[in-house]
């Protein structure tokens, strides 16, 4: 690691929106080839801190900024960001992924060759080379995050900022993302990283600052300051909250009727098979989680049950119900589904109003919508916000908000994409909160690739490959980030 | 989507196409713009793409006809005796705009069904064209695939919601439902175009220099004096009829005095 030379110099004394102070007092250097890790819990300020550092913020999104933001290093541009959200970072200039890549060396005006080099060294770094050819718009969750952080790459800028780059990426994925990014401060640049995996920041900072409330709250090496017991915050957690004991599969009753049965299952988008004969069953009590690869056929899987996706072959029960051939509507009335983006469901003026939504259309009476709306929200850690505007809320939130409202609608199987994503400590125990309720109404499976979360919360995990059901059991927790 | 015209660079055709809209206006009248659109039409259908052409053109040409016969047959000129029956002047007239329009759209019809939007404007940055102004065309023409994709996002969370939507959902279903798929719809859209205008700056939008591309197209010696000869020619022709209307106006001055 060399720090002789800064690549970033932050002296901020506040950064406010409209007049909101969201940073204040931050003094920030990043030297060269070092990585320095920011946490904090959801609100604290961590990604208008990396907008700042990136040179981002005060430019197309209005901030005051009072303060100086240096990049010593110079360079065009100076900092290369990779923003949370995937498809936020995607310009739909290129038609393939790796047009898509190339478009930051474009706009740098480099040769040919040399943007050809840059492409394939990010998308290999990123290990997004096998879908170089594909379009972005049929990519994963999880690759379409590695696509995003190529992009970023593929600038290479003297300093790297990247919120939450591991959000959607599976184990290995993260683990290989972690090493890249390692080879890269290795050869001189500077990294600063956002991130609410506490393991993967431990293993992979030099050094970690804690934000709070849009102050730091500590800073120093990642064990010191995430290892503390109890934590700095409790929002935030620690690294040594402990694991708890695998559950491992319940046994199950001779006469049990499972919640879920899905038998031979065959499904795909056009010609694509994403489901291949898939059967498996998950019962009354249970909650379970979905884990496999990027592109395994997770999230596949839940909009087939949902009856997003056409069965193509095979049977879904849920309860004593044959879903197969019913319409989506009517499946929401045992089944429901909250997906990855909370914002393509948030409409209403209240968050309230967008619990009580789903038991409404459902046909609940209005007395029992509101008590279960409230009760949901209550159990997601909402409860004092039911006025406020869910557009006004941290994505985070939001998200807790969507499983509140599926939630209140009482079905007998949920499901839940990639809910821990971006959640801190505290946002991690409501939504295990949540799943809990859930259990005592019937069933619930979480499509994850927060491994200690699936131990913590999960009876054992199904573990999807290439669209069939590859492995049942306990969760593993092997994955070593520190792997150099 | 792969049409005969990828064979070339986008700027020829572009070339080509904005050549014949200028004649299709500028020549004599009818008979200019209808061998315009015959060649247009032509074209497009050697290029694989002569039914999306020829339906665009008609959707444009054939209401504008009735549009404008009707006015003449509901406006008739003031010695007319008849009202409600188009007169041959008008009907003439009608047949003469939508002509020109009709090559017009034909002949533009060509690039935009035929021509990769983002071949096109990997060819203008080549030329010059600003990262922002790429981007540009490429968001106006990927805003209704975009905004369609969105809306099935949305209806699919809200259907899992219980939202019923298609068949047997009568008036009253569909208006329910409205705001519960407008709404995410409209908002992930202003949200959406915010964090867009921070995804260009971090992606270089704002360098300074001309584009450069991961695979520049190539624009063989031959294309570039095609379009040379092309743009020669419009050039002589919008000339010589310049020429031709100063003429035309000494000799009526002359003829005064």
């Amino acid at each position: 690691m060399n720090t002789g030379a800064r690549a970033l110099s932050l002296r901020l004394r506040s950064v406010s929106y409209d007049g909101r102070v969201a940073l204040r007092d931050i003094a920030l250097d990043v030297g060269r080839g070092e990585i320095v890790g920011i946490a904090g819990h959801v609100g604290a300020g961590k990604s208008t801190l990396a907008l700042v550092a990136a040179g981002l913020l005060g430019r197309s999104m209005p901030a005051t900024i009072d303060g100086t933001i240096e990049h010593p290093l110079g360079g065009r541009p100076p900092a290369a960001f990779a923003f949370a959200n995937p498809s936020t970072q995607l310009t739909e200039l290129g038609e393939t992924v790796e047009e898509e890549v190339a478009v930051g060396p474009e706009n740098q005006a480099l040769p040919s060759e040399e943007i050809r080099a840059r492409v394939d060294g990010a998308l290999a770094l990123a290990d997004a080379t096998r879908f170089a050819l594909r379009l972005p718009r049929e990519l994963s969750g999880g690759e379409l995050q590695r696509v995003a952080l190529a992009s970023a790459l593929a600038l290479a800028a003297p300093l790297l900022v990247l919120d939450e780059p591991t959000a959607q990426l599976d184990p290995g994925a993260a683990a290989e993302f972690a090493s890249a990014i390692r080879s890269l401060s290795d050869k001189g640049a500077a990294v600063l990283i956002v991130e609410q995996n506490l393991e993967l920041l431990a293993a992979l900072a030099d050094r970690v600052i804690v934000l709070a409330d849009g102050a730091v709250l500590a800073t120093g090496a990642p064990y010191d300051v995430l290892g503390r017991v109890p934590p700095l915050d409790a929002r935030l957690g620690s690294l040594r909250a402990g694991y708890s004991t695998p559950r491992g599969r319940r046994t199950r009753a001779v006469d049990a009727e499972p919640v879920l049965r899905v038998e031979s299952l065959s499904a795909g988008y056009g010609e694509h098979v994403v489901l291949d004969g898939l059967s498996l069953t998950v019962d009354a009590g249970e909650v379970v989680a979905w884990i496999g690869r990027n592109g395994a056929g997770k999230s596949t899987l839940a909009r087939t049950i949902m009856g997003l996706v056409p069965t193509r072959a095979g049977h879904i029960g849920v309860g004593a119900t044959d879903v197969t051939s019913l319409p989506v509507h009517e499946r929401a009335r045992v089944a429901g589904l909250v997906f990855q983006d909370p914002r393509r469901q948030l409409f209403s003026r209240t968050v309230l109003e967008e619990a009580t939504f789903g038991p409404r259309t459902l046909g609940a009476s209005r007395a029992s919508a509101l008590a279960q709306a409230r009760e949901a929200l209550l159990v997601v850690g909402l409860g004092g916000r039911e006025s406020e505007h869910p557009g006004d809320l941290a994505p985070q939130l939001q998200r807790r908000l969507a499983i509140a409202s599926a939630l209140a609608s009482r079905p007998l199987f949920l499901m839940l994409d990639e809910p821990t994503a971006g959640q801190d400590a505290e946002g991690r125990s409501f939504i295990r909160a949540a799943l809990e309720m859930q259990r005592s109404r019937g069933a619930a499976a979480v499509i994850t690739h927060d491994l200690k979360f699936a131990q913590d919360v999960c009876d054992h995990n199904v573990t999807i490959t290439h669209g069939h059901v590859s492995h049942i059991g306990t969760i593993s927790l092997e994955t070593d980030f520190s792997a150099r | 989507m792969t049409s005969a015209l990828d064979r070339w660079n986008p700027l020829t055709p572009l070339a080509a196409a904005i050549a014949l809209v200028l004649v299709a206006f500028a020549g004599p009248q009818p008979w200019t713009p209808a061998a315009v659109l015959a060649l247009s039409l032509a074209i497009a259908l050697a290029s694989g793409i002569g039914g999306k052409v020829t339906v665009l053109t008609l959707l444009v040409v054939v209401p504008t006809f009735a549009l404008l016969v009707l006015l003449d047959a509901a406006f008739p000129e003031p010695a007319a005796e008849t009202r409600w029956i188009p007169s041959r002047a008008g009907t003439l007239d009608a047949l003469a705009i939508s002509l020109r329009l009709g090559a017009a759209i034909a002949a533009l019809g060509v690039i935009v069904v035929g021509v990769a939007p983002r071949r096109l404007t990997r060819a203008l940055a080549a030329r010059g064209l600003p990262a922002w102004a790429a981007y540009l065309v490429i968001a106006s023409l990927e805003a209704v695939p975009d905004a369609r994709r969105r809306a099935e996002d949305v209806l699919d969370a809200q259907r899992c919601r219980g939202v019923a939507v298609g068949k047997g959902t009568g008036v009253r279903g569909r208006l329910r439902a409205l705001p519960a798929l407008a709404g995410p719809l409209i908002v992930g859209l202003v949200i959406e175009s915010e964090e867009r205008a921070l995804a260009l700056d971090a992606r270089a939008f704002d360098a300074r220099g001309k584009r450069t591309a991961l695979a520049p197209i190539a624009d063989p010696i031959g294309e570039i004096w095609a379009r040379r000869v092309i743009w020669l020619a419009l050039a002589a022709a919008i000339a010589w009829r310049f020429w031709e209307f100063a003429h035309s106006l000494v000799i009526a001055q002359v003829s005064r005095s």
